[in-house]
């Protein structure tokens, strides 16, 4: 009996201890989660304290001084390159390794391993796109650079310094919550995070819902309605700015693909838009003599932050800026003579292919007149809490992979079957790297120059300024030397002249230094008027921030950097001034319109997007549903078998405004009537205020209030931990305003604003989220409420690592 | 005295290695001290409890106890107290059941 006892007893205790330290299912294993030594209780960080301590680490030639300063932004001070980049890497993992590690995770598809079966479609989606294969490809640009070679092998040592020694008591949370260890780094895995900023710029088409417009209601519709420049514009490069370059030959405008997709959809809502300001303002029109610079990336939001703050110095540099978790050195700065800024050029860079295969085997397809072998490649995933791994067939052809094929769904709506995808992110070659070591050593405007045939995708609107009083633009990157329109529509994958065959030289990208208008600037619009010889793209980001933009440093003369903060912070609304007399001026002549307390919100409103006001919550209302309500009958967007594009919000107000008469204001719905402009304007008007009365009760100061209504959630990485998340941040703004907040959580990651100085620059800035990734950190989302009120910090920008500044909280010695 | 010994021993073990050196820690005190089952068990629970509870509220205390809610609210408890609860439980239920079976061999070897 006892030894029965002792035997029963010792399983209980040994299968209890040991079903504790496995992981349950979704759930990390209970035991070390819980554990007050090694779990999620480890993750509550003391605040910053005046300190001053030693790592020695293998693998540094000297030694790094680390200062950090009150908002817990390092200040690494090397004695040469290889130091500086090995202690960027492992200074950068102590604060953000799970996000770095999820980015790689999101880009290789291999995001499941770690998520299980929800992930998996998003897995298939971002092989699909080829994320791996390019990032392959420009790992292996990096390692033919000696200096974007050293960049590289460096960080990546760095962070793997950092991940030998990291124990499990000090790990991110969400590694300890989803039950894993992070992997080694290696170029390949700075490659991967960059493959993330071409996905997120540059993977969206209107290719397929253009093709379904123009194969409803044919070519004259589709040219009246779907223009290829707008009406209202203020391009990036000046109206009249003369080319002074001898452009290469444009192919030439083929016969137009009539194209007929049958696909399953499942349409979202229109992309919110990922946009950007940037500016810079000419030493004429600033109260110093030198240039002022500004920059704020709108990207989709998220916790941890996008962003990280640091100073890099070493013999051969001094900069500070902002840099993406994973990718090496400082992506958007300034240093000692210059400052530059980014925002997303969006040119029309992921083309859509209509195959005709040859029969149901799919094996071989047309293309020239000939049967072209179609190539298999079979993707592998490994899915969390799943015994076998899940493998998935992908057809390829010359354009590049069929990314659904007969009886798949898309991952998304506006993804046709059957279609092979060109798009520039596994085809660009570029070395951002090479990029970014130059510019962040560049003196002057030749060294900016130097950098553009090294940026390949993305393509950025580079701005820049610098002490000798330049200021620049240039819409840099590889871009694709299109023929008019070449896909506007989804495009013929049999006729060899739909093939994308060239670039644009990169000299000739669109550029522009010290413009007689004494200002650059750059909101996402079309980079240049109807003068350039290439096409870019029919459609870029709207105009009106880019309007507002150059409206306002048009008047500024003695421009200070709380002129630039202010107008970052910008909250006009140039729609409403454009439409809103007009449509006033219908519900005037109704008397059950004008009685309604709304209508009287409207007239008295000052025209901003400012939080307290209640006319932008009406008029974004109102506006949204006048447009689709004009729209849809004829240009259904939600249409599962067949959707269209809307036509775009400048084309819509130009029909209201000058053809009132127009045929497309009847509702075709309606047959037994004929609708008006101003019968739309009316019955939106009603529809709105109900549908806003029905969300937040009747018509008051609080619940109407549009920073209340709109609010900004900052979510966390993975939308599940709701609580590491910011939710319902009050602010003003909107998705076309210069201060580009909106309800979906895309805004300014970074705001920077630096002041030129022929001694030292000064510099302020601030990102919605802090320096730390743990939710458990005063330092996780710090800088939110400031950024919610449109103020900047100022930025410590230490001169030497002998300097004292007040500021300057703990030093950290690393050493070998 | 064994209560002393099993929060010493189980600190100075799980400080410098994994959590479940703490059920070894309890057996074996268990094993050389305890003189009733049902005592072993509660004395190493209680023990081993004390020392969890007291160890995760001096963390949540002693720093900005950010952490504690954000993970509550990701499990859907109900607060950080309850979450406090189930750290205790956690750890004394796996110990006591150590310490017992510690009891129980000491019995089958004696």
């Amino acid at each position: 009996m006892k030894y029965i006892r002792a035997l029963l007893s010792l399983l209980v205790a040994g299968g209890l201890t040991y079903l504790l330290n496995q992981p349950l299912g979704p759930a990390p294993a209970l035991g070390p989660f819980f554990s007050p030594f090694t779990g999620f209780w480890q993750n509550d960080e003391a605040p910053q304290k005046a300190s001053s301590s030693e790592l020695k680490l293998q693998g540094l030639k000297g030694e790094v001084i680390v200062k950090y300063d009150d908002n817990g932004v390092p200040h690494i001070f090397a004695e040469n390159d290889a130091d500086l980049f090995f202690a960027q890497g492992y200074i950068i993992a102590r604060d953000r390794l799970w996000q770095m590690d999820f980015y790689t995770r999101v880009t290789s598809g291999r995001l499941s391993e770690v998520m299980g079966p929800l992930a998996l479609d998003f897995d298939r989606y971002n092989r699909r796109l080829q994320l791996p294969e390019g990032a392959a490809k420009l790992a292996e640009a990096f390692m033919k650079d000696p200096d974007s070679k050293l960049v590289a092998e460096s960080y990546s040592a760095g962070i793997n310094a950092y991940i030998e020694q990291v124990e499990y008591k000090d790990l991110a949370i969400e590694f300890k919550i989803l039950g894993y260890r992070p992997e080694a780094w290696s170029p390949l895995k700075t490659a991967l995070v960059e493959m993330l900023m071409r996905k997120d710029m540059n993977a969206r088409s209107d290719d397929y819902r253009m093709s379904n417009t123009l194969a409803v209601h044919g070519e004259e519709v589709v040219k009246d309605l779907f223009p290829d420049y707008p009406i209202e514009e203020s391009p990036i490069i000046p109206k009249g700015t003369k080319w002074t370059f001898t452009p290469v030959a444009v192919p030439k405008v083929p016969e137009m693909l009539k194209a007929s997709v049958a696909a399953r959809l499942d349409i979202e809502s229109e992309n919110p838009g990922i946009g950007s300001n940037n500016w810079a303002v000419h030493g004429s029109r600033t109260s110093t003599g030198l240039p002022l610079l500004s920059n704020d990336p709108h990207l989709g939001l998220s916790l941890p932050s996008i962003w990280y703050q640091m100073q890099l110095v070493s013999p051969t540099v001094n900069v500070y800026g902002v840099c993406v978790p994973g990718w090496p050195g400082i992506g958007i700065g300034f240093n000692k003579d210059i400052a530059w800024g980014m925002t997303n050029v969006g040119s029309d860079v992921f083309d859509f292919y209509q195959i005709k295969f040859k029969d149901k085997t799919q094996k071989e397809y047309q293309h020239d007149g000939q049967w072209r072998p179609v190539t298999m490649k079979i993707n592998e995933f490994r899915v969390k809490g799943e015994a076998k791994t899940v493998l998935d067939t992908v057809r390829y052809t010359h354009h590049g992979p069929v990314l659904y094929s007969d009886g798949q769904t898309p991952f998304m709506g506006d993804l046709p079957v059957g279609h092979a995808l060109t798009w520039i992110g596994p085809v660009a070659v570029g070395n951002s790297l090479k990029a970014l070591y130059m510019i962040n050593r560049a003196k002057n405007y030749d060294d900016y120059r130097a950098i553009m045939p090294y940026l390949a995708s993305p393509a950025f609107n580079v701005v820049f300024a610098s002490n000798q009083n330049d200021v620049a633009i240039t819409s840099a990157g590889q871009l694709p030397l299109k023929w008019k329109e070449q896909g506007k529509f989804v495009l013929d994958g049999a006729n060899p002249a739909h093939d994308w065959r060239d670039w644009i030289p990169v000299e000739q990208n669109p550029y522009v230094k010290n413009p007689a208008r004494g200002y650059v600037s750059s909101a996402n619009q079309f980079p240049a008027d109807p003068s350039y010889p290439y096409y870019l793209g029919w459609k870029f980001a709207p105009g009106e921030r880019g309007i507002r933009i150059n409206e306002r440093l048009e008047k500024m003369t003695q421009a200070t950097i709380d002129s630039l903060r202010l107008l970052q912070n910008d909250n006009f609304n140039v729609e409403a001034r454009r439409v809103l007399p007009d449509l006033l001026k219908i519900l005037e002549k109704d008397s059950s319109s004008k009685v309604n307390p709304a209508y009287q919100i409207l007239a008295n409103w000052n025209l901003r997007n400012d939080p307290e006001e209640l006319g932008p919550t009406i008029f974004e209302r109102w506006v949204k549903e006048l447009r689709l309500a004009i729209w849809d009958d004829d240009f259904p967007s939600t249409d599962k078998k067949a959707p269209m594009m809307l036509p775009t919000r400048d084309r819509t107000w130009a029909l209201l405004q000058k053809q009132p008469d127009s045929k497309w204001f009847d509702d075709k719905r309606t047959p037994k009537k004929t609708e008006t402009a101003a019968d739309i304007v009316r019955s939106t008007f009603a529809a709105a205020i109900d549908s806003l009365i029905d969300k937040h009760g009747r018509i008051n100061d609080e619940s109407w209030a549009w920073g209340k209504a709109k609010s900004t959630d900052i979510k966390h990485l993975v939308p599940l931990f709701k609580s590491f998340s910011r939710m319902d941040v009050i602010n003003g703004g909107g998705a076309n305003i210069v201060n580009a907040t909106t309800e979906g959580g895309h805004g300014p990651s970074w705001r920077m604003v630096v002041q030129l100085d022929k001694t030292w620059p000064k510099a302020f800035g601030l990102y919605p989220g802090g320096q730390s990734g743990n939710p458990g950190s005063r330092l996780y989302d710090n800088m939110i409420d400031r950024w919610a009120k449109g103020e900047l910090n100022e930025l410590v920008f230490l001169k030497s690592k002998e300097e004292n500044h007040p500021k300057i909280i703990s030093t950290l010695k690393l050493g070998k | 005295m064994l209560y002393v010994l099993i929060i010493l021993f189980s600190a100075i073990a799980q400080y410098f290695g994994p959590w479940w050196l703490m059920p070894i820690v309890c057996f074996v005190l268990c094993l050389w001290k305890a003189d009733a089952a049902l005592k072993a068990f509660g004395v190493a629970f209680f023990a081993a409890a004390t020392l969890w509870l007291g160890y995760a509220s001096y963390q949540h205390f002693a720093n900005e106890g950010l952490i504690g809610q954000k993970v509550a609210d990701i499990f859907k408890i109900p607060n950080v107290l309850v979450l406090v609860v189930i750290t205790t439980l956690i750890g004394g239920i796996v110990s006591g059941f150590a310490g017992m079976a510690g009891y129980y061999c000491r019995r089958a070897l004696a």
